[in-house]
């Protein structure tokens, strides 16, 4: 909570997809990763860092997150904070089908602090085209949770 | 209902859960924290760079539980 709360503080423009946004629709599964899409801007990437200097106490190795980085080669960039309990994985990009303009979300409210988190029928078209089989196992619990129906 | 019984699995799986403390978010936190501490893996620290979501994940699939 500490860490999304630095992230309302900074002003970060993200939504949570993953496990933890599952977890936000009632479909609870463990993860050791929270995944935020971000906005693609130089200026949003300066928030992540800030928030994150900010919930981990300054570590250093947060200045090795880069906008050109993430504007460029690296659209997926992961840190390890020093807690090392949970990570983070951050992306700029999300293939063809996704951009941070369109994807549908909905914000969440938890002990005061606002998530922008996707919503289901976003992460089943996240999850179900891809070729990692947990995704496949979250798709079709997606689907099925609510009744979600593949567009033509 | 703090005991239910059933007479097959496939009717325990049927059963509703039992209605949890706390938001969907919060069993989801309780839920990890339980996780982490049945299975702690080691993972380096730091700001590690991949150029396809594919590579990042291939990259997690390399750490394994702490023995």
């Amino acid at each position: 909570m500490r860490v999304l709360r630095a992230f309302e503080s900074a002003r970060l423009e993200y939504v949570l997809i993953g496990a933890a946004a599952m977890g936000f629709h009632g479909l609870v599964r463990a993860t050791e990763d929270l995944d935020l899409f971000i906005r693609a801007t130089s200026e949003n990437i300066e928030k992540l860092r800030s928030a994150l200097r900010e919930a981990y106490e300054g570590d250093p190795n947060i200045n090795e997150i880069s906008a050109a980085d993430l504007l460029g080669e690296y659209p997926a960039v992961r840190y390890v904070p020093p807690t090392g309990d949970l990570y983070f994985d951050v992306m700029t990009r999300l293939g063809e089908v996704t951009s941070f303009e369109t994807i549908d979300a909905e914000v969440k409210e938890v002990d005061g602090t606002r998530i922008r988190v996707a919503t289901p029928a976003a992460l089943y078209r996240m999850k179900k085209g891809t070729v990692r089989s947990q995704d496949h196992v979250d798709a079709a619990a997606l689907r099925e949770r609510f009744s979600l129906r593949d567009e033509g | 209902m703090p005991v239910q019984k059933f007479r097959s699995i496939e009717e325990m799986n049927k059963a509703p859960l039992p209605e949890s403390r706390g938001s969907d978010f919060e069993r989801f936190l309780r839920h990890c924290a339980r996780w982490w501490a049945i299975t702690p893996k080691y993972y380096p620290r730091g700001v590690f760079k991949f150029r396809t979501i594919e590579d990042a994940q291939k990259a997690r699939e390399k750490h394994l539980p702490l023995k």
